[in-house]
């Protein structure tokens, strides 16, 4: 039996937007947040995504469902076991120097994420990929270490931008891609300047120009959108979007994602290695209310799992507060007078000293005493996480196979809460060889109820992203950042 | 004279020297590191080997500071983390910056000062003075980001006739701030106005009540050449050392103005770099910050000497 996947470009663009020239400049801002190291070279750590988004695509990127669509390759396929990919790419995509693109351009730049020497922090995405090779110029094969089903999903990544072969040097700086935008001058630190790429695949773009400004405060980002000086800001918190939604300048998109902020009891010590007590701890929540309290409603509950709410593989599961069964399994673990704990945070993402404030009111009912403890911002990730017993985390949205192996997974680098279970790790191995859709999806479920019952992360919800956008701009995808389709905005 | 120049242009130096010592000291001390601060979660294994590798952080401590410290002794401050541009130049254009927005804001503040203040002072208890010295207590003790707040929304968000942040590049020439430049000069104009004014209203009654002053009086001189002849000249004396402290502190980088206008001057690029933990850049900052304090001091004093003869040969008698 031959499994082959097929895939047909499905872009609808209307007949007025292709006709129409390009005109406006639409004007957005970036939170510096990697100073004179910012950089346009998608994969290292300071790379801009809100210009490199703009600038290069990918291979396969995600559609307005979240499902992979396809974008610089036309089509894929892969083998009985589907362990070997095979890539069509698009004919007559050009880049913005005026090379071709073709087959050499991906096996350079797979090869470059994969390199072991750099260490990209995109290659966990696709550490599966043992070869890239050029069949011939329009068709590349990608051969795995173990079978994965949904590899296409993987190549949906937001680094894993096309670049052109030989490039790398120079990619910091000049940002040559194939994107729907060229790079006029790049200066993180004040404003980068693109300009509309009238050769783009999918046709020339909506507005002439883009203006990415680098503002590192966040009260001063809103200003900025208020007074009218830049037209979208991403990530407005709820107390702020009530000043926008009185307004008619103003729209505000609300948009659910899989970023999430947690929890984690580390499973390897005292008296978190007993699992009664994790679930106790877990259980002392009151979700709905943490939504309520930390997000002021913009949120959606989850149930310890790292899988975003619209993933296909999501599992439904249900984890009401429940005191009583708390205080039950403390006292069977050994704790009948409950248990002392320091919870860590710090003000790097404002929403953990509120919510580790709210849990401490919640797990107080079930014995659970929590003494919040500020660390500073400064070297948490090197002093604190992974490093106290309870600390504080927080989670970009991953593909759910990827999600569940760069957090839970035995031999995982970020295992933060150093949870080691042979179950799981079957499980998550079965799930990539399932070549079944259905069986597949059974397998992922079951990893996330197995979570719930053993992990040590508290994952009380998944952050819903509020967007404010001028109203003077049209056609802006109502989607996660990673799937909007820039070319087809518009500005009056 | 001159000996007592030199003396003071060494201590200085000194002064500059020990600056950056306990500015290289305490940012090495902060936890973590310029390669930790930018791989945050990422920083481990080969990534933040390489990363270290790159800018030299494997080195000891001394061997960095001894390293930087000769080549700045030579005027040469390294280049930026991205390794594009001389940190000089980077430093070089956000002082500019600040000098520009510390010159509007003098040019506005200090004349606005002295004339309220002369005016509080003379007017001393009447309707004028009550009435501006409730405003300047008003304006000192309102936190300087409220006050900056409070006129964006009014000038920018409601009535739009200003641009309420910065978005020019540190780069760009001066006149292209204008007119992104007028809030952040109004809301510093009001912090330092209110602080030389009380300077110079104190001043100026403690002068009119000397009895040289009576004398004139005494003697049938008009009252406005008493004012302008007699009693200003020796009231705005101890106005030179208030304005001096000022300009130090607005090239020093007003931090918060700086960031709550995203304007690119040296304050904002201080908090920036001790941020990402760039110490090359923190450390030019702090050798142009503590410059600018102890010349504008040395330059305040010569000032006050050449304006107060018994002041003069006193140092003439101990040099």
């Amino acid at each position: 039996m031959k499994k082959l996947i097929t895939m047909v470009s499905a872009i609808a663009l209307s007949a007025g937007m292709a006709a129409a020239e390009p005109s406006g400049t639409f004007r957005q801002a970036h939170e510096l947040g990697f100073g004179a190291q910012s950089s346009l070279d998608p994969i290292s750590k300071g790379r801009v995504f809100q210009i490199t988004e703009k600038i290069m695509s990918r291979l396969v990127r995600p559609g307005l469902d979240g499902k992979p669509q396809a974008d610089l390759a036309t089509s894929w396929e892969a083998n009985e076991d589907a362990t070997v990919w095979t890539f069509k790419l698009r004919e007559g995509v050009m880049f913005h120097d005026g090379s071709t693109f073709e087959a050499a351009d991906v096996v350079y730049s797979l090869n470059r994420v994969l390199d072991p020497e750099s260490d990209s922090p995109a290659r966990s995405a696709v550490k599966m990929i043992t070869e890239v090779k050029a069949l011939d110029g329009m068709t590349v094969q990608i051969t795995l270490d173990t079978p994965f089903a949904d590899m296409p999903l993987q190549l949906m990544d937001y680094r894993l931008r096309m670049l052109n072969e030989g490039s790398g040097d120079t990619i910091a700086m000049t940002g040559n891609g194939t994107g729907p935008f060229k790079v006029e001058k790049f200066d993180a630190e004040g404003t980068t300047t693109l300009v509309a790429n009238p050769d783009y695949w999918e046709g020339a773009p909506g507005v002439a120009r883009m203006e990415i400004i680098g503002i590192a405060d966040g009260q001063a980002r809103l200003q900025a959108l208020l007074g009218g000086q830049i037209d979208m800001e991403r990530g407005i918190t709820a107390q702020q979007q009530v000043m926008l939604k009185g307004s008619d300048k103003f729209n505000v998109q609300v948009i659910p994602t899989g970023n999430w902020r947690g929890l984690v009891f580390r499973t390897d010590v005292e008296p978190f290695s007993d699992i009664r007590v994790r679930q106790a701890v877990r259980m002392a929540a009151d979700r709905e209310e943490l939504v309520a309290l930390v997000l002021g409603g913009e949120g959606v509950v989850a149930c310890d799992t790292p899988v975003e709410p619209n993933d296909q593989y999501r599992a439904a599961l249900s984890c009401p507060q429940d005191i009583e069964k708390a205080k039950v399994l403390l006292a069977e673990a050994g704790y009948p007078d409950g248990i002392d704990i320091d919870v860590h945070v710090a003000t790097l993402e404002p929403t953990w000293p509120t919510l580790a404030v709210a849990y401490q009111e919640q797990a107080a009912a079930a014995g659970i005493r929590v003494n919040v403890v500020q660390a500073p911002t400064d070297g948490y990730w090197s002093e604190v996480w992974m490093k106290k017993d309870v600390a504080a985390t927080r989670w970009n949205e991953r593909p759910a196979d990827q999600a569940l192996h760069e957090i839970y997974l035995s031999t995982a680098k970020w295992n933060e809460s150093y949870y080691k279970d042979e179950k799981l790790d079957a499980m998550l191995g079965d799930a990539r060889r399932e070549l079944d859709f259905d069986k597949r999806k059974a397998i992922y479920v079951a990893a996330q109820e197995h979570l719930l019952e053993t992990a040590g992360t508290l994952i009380p919800y998944t952050v819903t992203k509020l967007i404010g956008v001028s109203s003077r701009v049209s056609n802006l995808d109502e989607v996660k950042n990673d799937a909007v389709r820039w070319h087809m905005i518009t500005v009056e | 004279m001159l000996a007592m120049l030199l003396r003071r242009l060494f201590l200085g130096l000194v002064t500059v020297w020990i600056v950056s010592m306990i500015i290289f000291a305490g940012v090495e001390m902060l936890p973590g590191d310029s390669c930790t601060a930018f791989l945050e979660r990422e920083a481990k294994g080969k990534l933040l080997e390489n990363c270290r590798e790159a800018q030299g952080l494997n080195r000891p401590a001394a061997e960095r500071y001894f390293d930087w410290a000769t080549s700045a002794a030579r005027g040469d401050l390294g280049i930026s983390a991205n390794g594009e541009k001389s940190i000089a130049e980077l430093v070089g254009d956000r002082l500019g910056n600040s000098l520009l927005l510390a010159a509007c804001s003098l040019a506005l503040g200090v004349p606005l000062a002295i004339f309220l203040g002369v005016v509080t002072g003379l007017w001393r208890d009447r309707p004028v003075d009550l009435a501006v010295s409730t405003l300047a207590i008003f304006a000192m003790t309102i936190p300087e980001f409220v006050s900056a707040t409070v006129l964006i929304l009014v000038f920018s968000v409601w009535l739009g006739w200003l641009p309420g942040i910065v978005l020019t590049s540190a780069s760009a020439p001066a006149s292209e701030f204008f007119p992104e430049i007028i809030l952040p000069v109004l809301v510093l104009t009001m912090v330092m106005t209110a602080h030389i004014l009380r300077m110079v209203r104190s001043s100026v009654i403690e002068v009119m009540a000397g009895d040289y002053i009576q004398m004139a009086t005494l003697k049938g001189v008009p009252y406005w050449r008493i004012v302008f002849r007699h009693a200003l000249p020796n009231a705005l004396l101890p106005a030179i050392n208030v304005v001096a402290l000022t300009i130090a502190w607005l090239l020093g980088g007003v931090v918060v103005i700086e960031v709550v206008f995203n304007y690119p001057g040296l304050g904002r690029m201080m908090i920036d770099a001790i941020s990402d933990r760039d110490l090359p850049v923190v450390q030019a900052i702090a050798l142009i910050v503590a410059t600018v304090y102890v010349c504008v001091n040395l330059s305040a004093d010569i000032l006050t000497m050449f304006a107060n003869p018994r002041l003069r040969t006193l140092h003439m008698r101990r040099g």
